[in-house]
């Protein structure tokens, strides 16, 4: 197997292992994160590839989409489930920016790595800081939309 | 080509006002919970049916970047299902999930006939029958489950 192919591996048992980070009364809370942040990561990372800006030279089912499927359907999904269910809701705001800053600097930082080190991604058009600020607006919208989704109409704490 | 761009927009506009017409005001949250979670599984599962050539989409959205037809499958599919699921009776209708998964596969078939925004390579109308219904069974299950817990969701209430 390739390096590759390995990292590949790696993400979806470390992700999956992510799982068991979720508290059972917030697995609805993570449901719909996960499935809001698929909806703008499906179409985002298809126009992405699109347009060129970004490549993945290795991926799953290649012949299918040229975008990643591991990445945009079940890694980065996942991780936003899990910055919801852990939110720190009721600390001061510069504490929940810091954990927006936390969530998205350690994402940019893996990203930047494996475009560095392997195939798996390739930057054409794209920067660092793009990746930065597109992960921290998505974490945004998410968390905006998981707050309406469980409004006081639904009775349940988030 | 021409004729299939009229189509998906006809498909946009179709669905944009198919849901704000349909869906009531209070069963937003369950059309969308509905909608986002049958896009995840069609988006699942048309992943191996475009690998395996069972379907082939020769005009599409984004031809560089995905092979599956992006309007269908990301927009209009999930929408339909939400409708379903909104106004299916509490108790799983046999009758009511024939009718629905014959009349999609009916509007898929005629996508497939008459435009080029798909095509059947080995799949058969019969086995996107199978198909749909499978995905809307599971889809179906996934859905009671995250409101089968009346007291923490009380939708019905709301708005009421």
């Amino acid at each position: 197997m390739t390096i590759e192919a390995w990292i590949l591996l790696g993400v979806y048992v470390f992700t999956a292992a992510l799982l068991f980070a979720i508290p059972r009364e917030k697995i609805r809370l993570a449901v719909v994160a996960f499935l809001f942040k698929q909806f703008i990561t499906f179409l985002i990372g298809l126009v992405v590839v699109e347009w060129g800006l970004l490549e993945y030279p290795v991926r799953l089912f290649p012949s299918v989409s040229r975008s990643s499927f591991t990445y945009e359907f079940f890694a980065y999904p996942l991780t936003c489930a899990i910055f919801n269910v852990w939110y720190p809701n009721n600390r001061n705001l510069l504490i929940q920016f810091m954990y927006y800053v936390a969530f998205t600097t350690v994402l940019t930082i893996g990203e930047v790595i494996i475009e560095i080190y392997t195939d798996l991604i390739t930057y054409i058009h794209w920067e660092w800081y793009i990746s930065w600020i597109s992960i921290c607006l998505t974490f945004y919208m998410t968390r905006r939309f998981c707050i309406w989704f469980f409004a006081k109409e639904h009775g349940e704490i988030y | 080509m021409q004729k299939e761009f009229v189509i998906l927009l006809i498909l946009w506009m179709i669905g944009i006002i198919g849901f704000f017409a349909l869906i009531v005001r209070k069963d937003v949250r369950r059309g969308i919970l509905a909608f986002l979670l049958f896009q995840a599984v069609i988006w699942f599962f048309d992943m191996f049916v475009f690998k395996y050539g069972l379907l082939y989409a020769p005009v599409r959205e984004f031809p560089e970047a995905h092979e599956f037809p992006l309007t269908i499958v990301y927009f209009f599919h999930p929408l339909l299902f939400s409708i379903f699921y909104v106004y299916k009776r509490l108790n799983f209708n046999f009758i009511y999930f024939s009718i629905w998964i014959s009349s999609i596969t009916l509007f898929d078939v005629v996508i497939e006939h008459y435009t080029d925004l798909l095509e059947f390579r080995s799949m058969t109308w019969y086995g996107l029958w199978v198909y749909f219904g499978f995905l809307y069974y599971a889809s179906n299950i996934c859905c009671d489950w995250f409101y089968k817990d009346k007291s923490v969701f009380q939708v019905e209430k709301w708005g009421t």
